[in-house]
């Protein structure tokens, strides 16, 4: 392979040889001579308006309308090319007087090629739909390790979520809103045209020890919250060649049923750029700053009820309802340590580290006039901000193509990963969560004496509170542990036979193959809050899981390619078959015969698990374009899917999609300042069954793991219904149609760039998981019902301010408005609800039909008819008759602004970002009130609270209570309202600094291109509305569980550094 | 252009419709997980999960005034006489979800199986118990279409009269202990009395006696009858036939696990029970009580400072917060509240300590209170006593070896505290009370039916008017959430979704 692969790359090889000797033979001229040469887009069509620069001395030129420019410049000097719209590249002189170089194209390129469903590239103007295209480079140099976080705030329409779980956590991606009434709204991710899995295994209590859908999956036997992350994160940015988002119904309907929600589509190299071998390497480095918002009163110290600790025990540990802090005073904590008692801040930046990522990546590329090879090994080092997660991930990618003869090609791709993911850290409970403690902690407890008192004299975990669920931090740390590892093979392999030259035959196959072992301590031996363990054993529970995934996709696409004067007719027709499987061998033992040994031969009950999911859906499409003229382009598609998991009578669904796409400004010649105008129009539909799992027909029944014995003393099984949902066989698939209309604007040599889509989808016919009373023996049942409606436009505004030779200003605005509004549940009569997810504490997710998706329901005050709050008979706050609504928790607004300066090869980025108009239910400020840490609770420390309303009778409220029973009191209410924020924030996301060393480069060396940046994310928090945390700090995965607060990891604030160096 | 090339898809999608359909239906074969069980597995599931849930410990016993906590919080009830709708584990879910669950699907599963007849009965008897105790605790629930969700997919099901309810759990207890037939087959497979027939008669009866006798006041002739036939049909009246589920380290008792757990130091034995016992120099105080001398904390509460003697028990005295009850505690000259005494967790309240569906002793007191209203006629007044008394002291020891109350002890106690016909009732109910302790839901209903013993009320403010009981627990949150319209329904009928309002029994 390499012997045959050197020989076609050899004639680039032999040539850029040649050049290098030349350029050491002839010592490089310093005087100044004319350099002339053409710029060209990739379908080498000519570029205008591209600037040239010097490098050394700063002298610039424009390109004419063919693409061809003139310039001074030495035979050593560097030129540089920057047009908007395309990547930015710098090439040597090297003595040469013509230079023709080919600029990549990028988001906002005339005709730049957009990969669309199935693979099939098309110039962009031809698509009748929205899509954006993600340059590589802005997943690479200002990176994070799930790397769709590095694109939050930069893509129109796309809601990006990071989750404060750790380094190693799930991203959670939105695409034009949530329309799935209680299901996924995950896009699909499409690797090299093949969809690759992106199960997460997020924190999602309410699934406690169930085995749930395909795309969540939770941990048995509780004790353990942590993010176990998600598919995207065995992916290197770095072997990203591009990314395309479609966003719409027509644009994924080819994609077919696991489409509705968009599609993520990523290319991989597979080849390199020119000819030749090139060789680079890529260093990224950041330190990751934990970021604390908490705004405590440190006026009254640890304690309940006014009184600080002053025996030995109990410490209140959790509770900040003692007495004001004066100088002198001390407190008796753990077993009789005197200390002083004062205030304890910055108890987040002791306890959490910098959290650090380190990525090395060595990238090979060769090609030829034949084809290609890419390879690529890239090392992932991230250490999470809690001291023991650690997060490695070794990958490595290997693509080629190649063309066999004239009419036989070949292409494919294999990436290999190594993921390992120690000690994702617990959050969003009470359990060994170690940010609910640190976060939730009586502020003058010292983190030092904790550390130090983990232990009682039994080795078990010491008691410090007596609400024993908050685990001491140090001794989760100490004792927890959870080894995660993944090892994942993903690839395709296609053919491609061209019979004509207006027809062509692939045949493509492709699989996503991972293992996943996972082995952690639940609750590890000595935790204070399990009950001892019979004689002869320590308490304790450990879990050891094994999973397998499997999916595989078969396809074939026949493509036919016509031109009949000024029509054009190209149409495909193609077949998938997709197959997955997933299994799950679990074990669980709870008690210990050594103590420390957390096997499963070591434990005394033991619960084995097996899990086996299947599920297929076939499919045949098509499409065909019309085109006339190069103006107009009309393009229809029609799909059918066949799904496993539906009954044979509703599994087969057909859908259609049409788009149009007319390019004005061909015929508005005249005005020369407009350079591209579009318009759009889109209507697509799509069925899915994502939100059916396998199997989802019947009811079964299982036997537990331990047998119990009859009076006898005989042993006895004992069994009965597995789940708690109620089976449905007659499931039919859900529905989507979209319609779209966007226009496109290129004007005043492509300086300004609008781009606005205004779309309106219609998610009938979903699959519901609804609640339903308990008394039915069940929780909930999957019932095909509901509608619902996202309205929303979103934009793209591009503006180049200023353009002189030497410095360029290029400003950016996107934003997206959503709303989605359920139509219908049952009935459409409005107000009818749904539960799809309960907060950990208190407080619920409805959807509520007339109203916004999302809203988030709970107890608030009982108020009269003038708005007065009502008190009972002893002060406290009344709650209100019922679960009121207090707005949705998805975000309105969502949209970014980028500047990017470039001054002589200094090139400066910033950019904002901005989500708005979502509500949050925040369980850590609910934490925070009850315990006395919150500054609203200063009031009534002396003397009691009277609070302002009316009592039951009416008349003004005049009862006092005592401070902490007042706010304790809403807990046990389930009293919300004072905890409901607006969600919303504007942040300073990234800022990149970066400078290009080329020129530097003696034009002989081995080196071809140096490139530094300074990077820093999630840089300032500009407003937020949320007391105490960042609003990004927790988010659940599920989408059950949208805006429900429960306190996750700090935020961090990255900085460091992006090194490029290509030989 | 496209219309053509749209028929040729319809073609193709024609043509290959039968293989593009093919294999799907075996893929979404579940091969791994069974689709039927044996019922008496979930016979045995149900009675597992019979056992008093958490929720009993924080509302019921506190009610009563046995056992309460300080603390706030998910623990808040009936010591802070606080409508809490979350408490930790609650009756409604842990009923319906796992004991009529499995109770309708064994009853169903073997209606047309004449040989397991058995096995039906036995499940009707343990869905009357579960749906007995889930109407004396939260009044009108729904009762025909409780626990159909998958069997007649009622997935909201409506509630009914408590008065409709009583009348079929009647029906059914009578139908099903009579239709047990010791001539066919044995279920010795379940756990309760390995399928004894006799037992399971007797346990069926007493239940029935339970259920007549709950309606003394609602329906004094309903009553009467009810009892008459119970005894006639042959009830509990040794130890020996209790109805006891045995835990083991796998099934623990509920409020065990969370006695020996997170909230082991948080629950305290009530004044007035204890008050009670000492008074009388019952010797059951010491088998149930422990009082960690000197503790400060709950680490510190060690076998090695805990002392069993009843004289030196002190009970919390009700409706104190951790505040309060800090205080209440020096006054007692103790070293915290850490110091009042706890029912003892390494006794009675231990993890595997059995839990006590029916036992000989409630059933003597019962038919001692039916016979002093004349409405049985066999037997004396005090000779239900003292065998009912006697019953409960010898059963200590089945709870905990360690809890053995002596003979000896049993007869000097009978003698220093007689029965007297002046104050039948009150003696009889108060020592219903103590033989239903830790049976928290028997020991309230029984409270509310006789109004004994004489308790006063706690004198928390909380969400009901001073100087009264709690008479129900509120509807779950998930029932006004979901199931809204039959809960507006049943709560326009029966009064408001308040801890005062009374159930039909109880009016």
């Amino acid at each position: 392979m390499t012997k045959f692969f050197f020989r076609a790359a050899m004639p680039g090889f032999s040539k850029a040889l040649t050049i290098i000797l030349v350029s050491f033979l002839l010592p490089a001229t310093i005087w100044s001579q004319t350099v002339t040469g053409t710029v060209s887009d990739s379908r080498n069509q000519p570029i205008p308006q591209v600037t040239v620069t010097v490098k050394r001395s700063g002298d610039a030129t424009f390109t004419d309308a063919t693409g061809k420019f003139s310039i001074r410049a030495t035979g050593t000097d560097s030129l540089e090319f920057t047009s908007v719209g395309f990547v930015s590249q710098t090439i040597g002189v090297r003595g040469r007087d013509n230079v023709t170089l080919t600029l990549e194209g990028g988001t906002q390129s005339l005709d730049a090629i957009v990969v669309t469903a199935l693979g099939i590239s098309k110039e962009s103007k031809r698509l009748g739909y929205a899509t954006t295209t993600v340059r590589a480079d802005e997943l690479t140099v200002n990176r994070t390790p799930n790397l769709m976080n590095a694109l939050q705030g930069k893509v129109a329409g796309v809601n990006i979520s990071g989750l404060g779980t750790g380094p190693a956590g799930t991203s959670k991606v939105r695409i034009r809103g949530q329309s799935s009434i209680s299901g996924q709204n995950n896009p699909l991710i499409v690797v090299n045209g093949i969809p690759l899995d992106n199960t997460n295994f997020g924190t999602n209590p309410t699934a406690n020890g169930s085995v749930g859908g395909d795309n969540s999956i939770a941990v048995r036997g509780g004790g353990n919250t942590s993010d176990g992350g998600d598919g995207l994160t065995s992916i290197n940015p770095d072997d990203i060649e591009s990314m395309t988002i479609l966003k719409g119904a027509a644009a994924a309907a080819l994609y077919g049923s696991r489409a509705k929600d968009g599609v993520i589509m990523i290319t991989t190299k597979t080849r390199g750029k020119g000819k030749g071998i090139g060789v680079a390497y890529n260093l990224n480095y950041t330190n990751e700053q934990p970021l604390d918002y908490t705004d405590y009163q440190y006026e009254y110290g640890q304690g309940e009820n006014g009184l600080r600790p002053t025996t030995a025990n109990p410490t209140s540990g959790q509770w900040s309802f003692g007495e004001k802090f004066q100088p002198g005073m001390t407190q008796v904590l753990f077993n009789n340590l005197t200390v002083p008692y004062e205030p304890q801040r910055d108890r987040i930046k002791k306890f959490f580290r910098n959290g650090q990522n380190l990525t090395n990546t060595v990238t090979i590329e060769a090609g030829g006039e034949k084809g290609g090879l890419y390879i690529s090994l890239g090392n992932l080092d991230s250490k999470g901000i809690v001291p023991n997660n650690t997060f490695n991930r070794k990958t490595m990618n290997l693509g080629f193509s190649y063309n066999l003869s004239d009419k036989l090609s070949i292409l494919g791709n294999a990436n290999y990963s190594i993921e390992k993911n120690n000690n994702p850290p617990n959050i969003a409970n009470q359990d060994n969560s170690i940010p609910t403690v640190i976060y939730n902690m009586s502020n003058s407890m010292p983190l030092d004496l904790l550390n130090a008192n983990k232990y009682n004299a039994a080795g078990n975990e010491f008691i410090y509170s007596r609400f024993m669920n908050r685990t001491n931090p140090y001794w989760v740390l100490a004792e927890q542990f959870q080894n995660i590892r993944r090892d994942r093979l993903f690839g395709n392999f296609s053919v491609k036979y061209d019979f004509f030259k207006w027809l062509f035959v692939q045949a493509r196959i492709g699989q996503d193959f991972w293992s996943r072992d996972q082995d952690f301590n639940n609750f590890p031996t000595g935790h204070a809050s399990r009950p001892a363990a019979p004689a002869g054993f320590v308490n304790g529970v450990y879990t050891q899981e094994a999973r397998r995934f499997r999916e595989t996709n078969a396809d074939f696409l026949i493509s036919s390619n016509f031109e009949l004067s000024k029509f054009g007719l190209n149409v495909n027709v193609g077949g998938n078959q997709m197959r997955r499987r997933s299994d799950l061998n679990s074990v669980q033992v709870t008690d210990f015969v050594v103590r420390g040994l957390y096997t499963v031969q070591n434990g005394r009950a033991k619960d084995p698990l097996y899990d086996l999911q299947k599920r297929g859906v076939n499919s045949l499409y098509g499409s065909a374009e019309v085109s006339y003229n190069n103006f107009l382009f009309i393009n229809g598609t029609l799909r059918n899917d066949w799904f496993s998991t539906l009954s044979p009578e509703n599994r087969s669904i057909l859908y259609p999609s049409i788009s149009a796409s007319y390019l004005f400004s061909e015929n508005l010649k005249s005005l020369t300042w407009l350079n591209l105008g579009k318009l759009r129009l889109a209507y697509g539909e799509v069925g899915s069954d994502t939100d059916v799992p396998p199997y989802a027909d019947v009811l079964f029944y299982q036997i537990n793991a331990n047998l119990i014995p009859n009076p006898a003393g005989a042993a006895q099984p004992v069994g009965g219904p597995n789940g708690t949902t109620v089976p449905n066989a007659n499931l039919r698939p859900m529905r989507i149609s979209e319609a779209e209309i966007g226009v496109e604007l290129k004007m005043f040599n492509n300086r300004v760039g609008l781009d606005l889509a205004a779309y309106r989808k219609i998610t009938s016919d979903q699959i519901v998981q609804a609640q339903i009373s308990d008394a039915s023996g069940f929780i909930d049942t999957r019932i095909n019902s509901g509608q619902s409606r996202n309205l929303g436009v979103e934009g793209l505004l591009s503006l180049v301010p200023v353009q002189t030779a030497n410095f360029r200003w290029e400003f950016t605005a996107n934003g997206s408005y959503n709303i989605t509004k359920v139509l219908s549940i049952l009935t459409d009569r409005e107000g009818e609800r749904i539960t799809v997810g309960t907060h950990v504490f208190n407080g619920e997710l409805r959807q509520i039909v007339g109203m916004e998706m999302g809203q988030i329901a709970g107890f608030g005050y009982k108020r009269d008819a003038k708005g007065n709050r009502v008190f009972g008979a002893n002060g406290v706050p009344v709650k209100s008759d019922d679960l009121v609504s207090f707005g949705s928790a998805l975000p309105k607004w969502v949209g970014g602004f980028l500047n990017s300066f470039n001054y002589k090869g200094i090139s400066l980025s910033f950019l904002v970002d901005f989500k708005l108009g979502n509500k949050m239910l925040s369980g850590t400020n609910f934490n925070m009130i009850r315990e006395g840490h919150h500054k609203i609770t200063l009031e009534g420390r002396v003397g009691g609270v009277t609070g302002k309303g009316v009592n039951l009778a009416g008349g003004e409220n005049t009862a006092v209570t005592p401070v902490q029973t007042y706010w304790e009191h809403l807990r046990s209410q389930a009293i919300i309202e004072p905890v409901i924020y607006n969600g919303g924030y504007w942040k300073l996301r990234q800022i990149t600094l970066g400078y290009d060393f080329t020129k530097y480069l003696p034009g002989g060396w081995p080196i071809k291109g140096v490139k530094l940046s300074f990077v820093a994310n999630n840089v300032l928090l500009l407003k937020k509305w949320i007391d105490n945390i960042d609003p990004e700090s927790f988010g659940y995965s599920s989408d059950n569980l949208v805006g429900m607060e429960s306190t996750g990891l700090p935020t961090t604030r990255g900085l460091g550094l992006n090194l490029n160096i290509k030989f | 252009m496209k219309k053509i090339f749209q028929y040729i898809l319809l073609l193709l999608v024609l043509a290959f419709q039968s293989s593009c359909d093919k294999g799907l239906s075996e893929l979404n074969e579940n091969k791994t997980s069974p689709t039927a069980i044996d019922p008496l597995f979930q016979l045995n599931n149900a009675l597992i999960n019979l056992s008093f849930p958490v929720s009993t410990l924080v509302y019921d016993m506190g009610i009563v005034q046995q056992v309460i906590s300080p603390n706030g919080g998910v623990l808040a009830g009936a010591n802070f006489n606080q409508d809490n709708r979350s408490p930790l584990s609650p009756l409604w879910q842990a009923y319906y979800r796992n004991v009529i669950r499995n109770t309708r699907d064994v009853i169903s599963h073997t209606k047309d199986l004449p040989a397991r007849s058995n096995l039906m009965n036995m499940g009707r008897i343990l869905q009357a118990f579960s749906f007995m105790v889930l109407t004396d605790t939260y009044g009108d629930i729904p009762y025909t279409e409780g626990g159909l969700g998958y069997s007649d997919q009622l997935f909201l099901p409506k509630y009914d009269a408590q008065q409709v309810i009583y009348t079929d759990i009647i029906k059914e207890l009578t139908e099903a202990s009579g239709a047990l037939d010791a001539a066919q087959a044995v279920e010795a497979g379940d756990i309760l009395y390995g399928g004894n027939i006799a037992q399971w008669k007797k346990f069926g009866y007493s239940l029935l006696l339970r259920a007549g006798m709950r309606l003394s006041k609602a329906d004094a002739a309903k009553a009467e009858a009810t009892a008459k036939a119970a005894l006639a049909g042959g009830v509990i009246l040794s130890n020996a036939d209790n109805a006891i589920l045995r835990h083991d380290a796998n099934y623990l008792h509920p409020i065990g696990n969370t006695l020996n757990g997170t909230e082991g130091a948080n629950f305290f034995l009530a004044r007035p029970f204890v008050d009670v016992l000492k008074n009388t120099a019952d010797p059951r105080l010491s088998a149930i009580a422990i009082r960690y001398v000197g503790a400060t904390s709950g680490p510190a509460q060690t076998p090695a400072v805990g002392t069993t003697d009843p004289t030196k028990q002190i009970g919390m005295p009700m409706g104190k917060d951790n505040g309060t009850a800090a205080a209440a505690a020096t006054a007692d000259g103790l070293a915290s509240y850490y110091e009042y005494s706890q029912v003892d967790r390494r006794r009675l309240t231990k993890g595997t300590a059995p839990a006590f569906f029916v036992t000989a002793a409630q059933s003597q007191l019962l038919l001692a209170e039916a016979r002093q209203r004349g409405w049985i006629t066999a037997g004396t007044v005090q000779g239900y006593y003292d065998a009912g008394v006697r019953a409960h002291m010898e059963e200590l020891a089945t709870h905990d070896a360690n809890a053995a109350v002596p003979a000896a002890a049993i007869t000097t106690y009978l003698t220093t505290n007689p029965f007297s016909p002046a104050t039948a009732l009150q003696q009889i109910n108060t020592q219903y009370w103590i033989a239903s302790f830790l049976n928290g839901a028997e020991a309230w209903s029984n409270f509310r039916r006789s109004g004994f013993p004489a308790l006063s009320a706690n004198p928390y403010v909380g969400d009901i008017p001073a100087g009264t009981f709690i008479r129900r627990i509120t509807y779950p949150v998930s029932e006004i959430s979901a199931n809204t319209t039959n809960v507006n329904e049943a709560i326009a009928r029966q009064g408001p979704d308040k801890m005062d309002t009374r159930v039909w029994w109880d009016k």
